[in-house]
């Protein structure tokens, strides 16, 4: 009996020491890491948006990351375990965040390149008709007006 | 059509098409700002506590607005002062915050959020001060905008 007793606490002592920790709440370091992601991610999405990038997305990303961490702050206390799965959720949606905003970023800067294009040429399309009227406008309309009244008689009024 | 009248109709034509072109790409000549607003519990201005009792929650809601011209990075915090606190919008309420809530919008948007609230001590013309920060990206904090306002309340046992 006494083995017994010895053996079945030296198996439970054995279990213990191989069972999962209790969650542990989270920590100012570990909230503090998740808004480092955030504003980092906020950096590159600013730096995306200058460089004319459609940031739409990206600022909906980050307001979910945000609510994370204030949900994860506000139930610390009584589910440590989702508090953590949250406030890692947030970190990796601030990295996600910065990880896109370089595409978008460069989607931005060949917009911005095409609409200097497409202004410069529209423009030079505009001088180059304005100069064409100019130089053969006479011509063309002197041509057009004997075309439409070049048969037309001429009489005189009174008999 | 005369040879001055033509040459002047084409500087005109010249001139207009540069001014088109060049449009698309000037920057917005609009004076940037922020607005920071307190609604009532029905979402409009009006309404507000001026009565509680310890613990007792109430329901504003808060109102931020972005015309910065970039995406901006808010924190609006919530702090109790009283009838010495003092601030203005260049110094910041040294006094507790209550609460926080952060927010990111793009240029042109606004946002309308609920703020559930309960002040936790008695007093007479307590302030409930509403402050909105924007996140500095050349100091990597937060910095008061110098948007603030208030509310007085008074709070009974």
């Amino acid at each position: 009996m006494i083995a017994g007793l010895a053996l079945a606490a030296v198996v439970g002592f054995m279990v213990a020491m191989t069972a999962v920790p209790a969650s542990t709440a989270i920590s100012e370091n570990d909230v503090g890491s998740a808004n480092s992601a955030i504003q980092s991610a906020f950096v590159s999405t600013l730096q995306a948006e200058r460089s004319g990038g459609n940031v739409t997305s990206l600022v909906a990303a980050l307001n979910s990351a945000v609510q994370l961490v204030e949900k994860a702050q506000a139930e610390n206390s009584t589910d440590p375990a989702q508090a953590s799965r949250d406030l890692q959720a947030a970190r990796q949606l601030g990295q996600s965040v910065t990880a896109e905003s370089a595409g978008v970023s460069a989607a931005g800067s060949s917009l911005r390149q095409f609409v200097f294009v497409r202004s410069v040429v529209s423009a030079a399309a505009v001088l180059v008709a304005a100069a064409l009227v100019y130089v053969y406008g006479g011509r063309v309309f002197r041509w057009l007006w004997v075309r439409l009244y070049g048969g037309y008689a001429v009489r005189l009024a009174n008999g | 059509m005369d040879k001055g009248t033509a040459t002047l109709a084409l500087v005109v034509v010249t001139i207009l098409a540069v001014f088109v072109a060049v449009q698309p790409l000037l920057p917005s000549s609009v004076e940037p700002f922020s607005e920071l607003g307190m609604l009532g519990p029905t979402q409009e201005v009006g309404g507000y506590p001026t009565s509680l009792t310890i613990g007792q929650q109430f329901l504003l809601y808060g109102y931020v607005g972005n015309h910065e011209g970039v995406v901006s990075y808010y924190q609006v915090l919530i702090k109790l002062g009283n009838q010495s606190t003092v601030m203005s919008n260049s110094t910041y309420a040294n006094a507790p915050i209550v609460s926080t809530y952060s927010l990111v919008l793009d240029d042109n948007q606004t946002s309308t959020f609920p703020i559930t609230l309960s002040v936790g001590h008695a007093g007479t013309d307590l302030r409930l001060i509403f402050e909105l920060w924007s996140f500095n990206t050349t100091t990597s904090q937060f910095g008061y905008t110098g948007l603030w306002n208030q509310l007085f309340i008074n709070v009974t046992s």
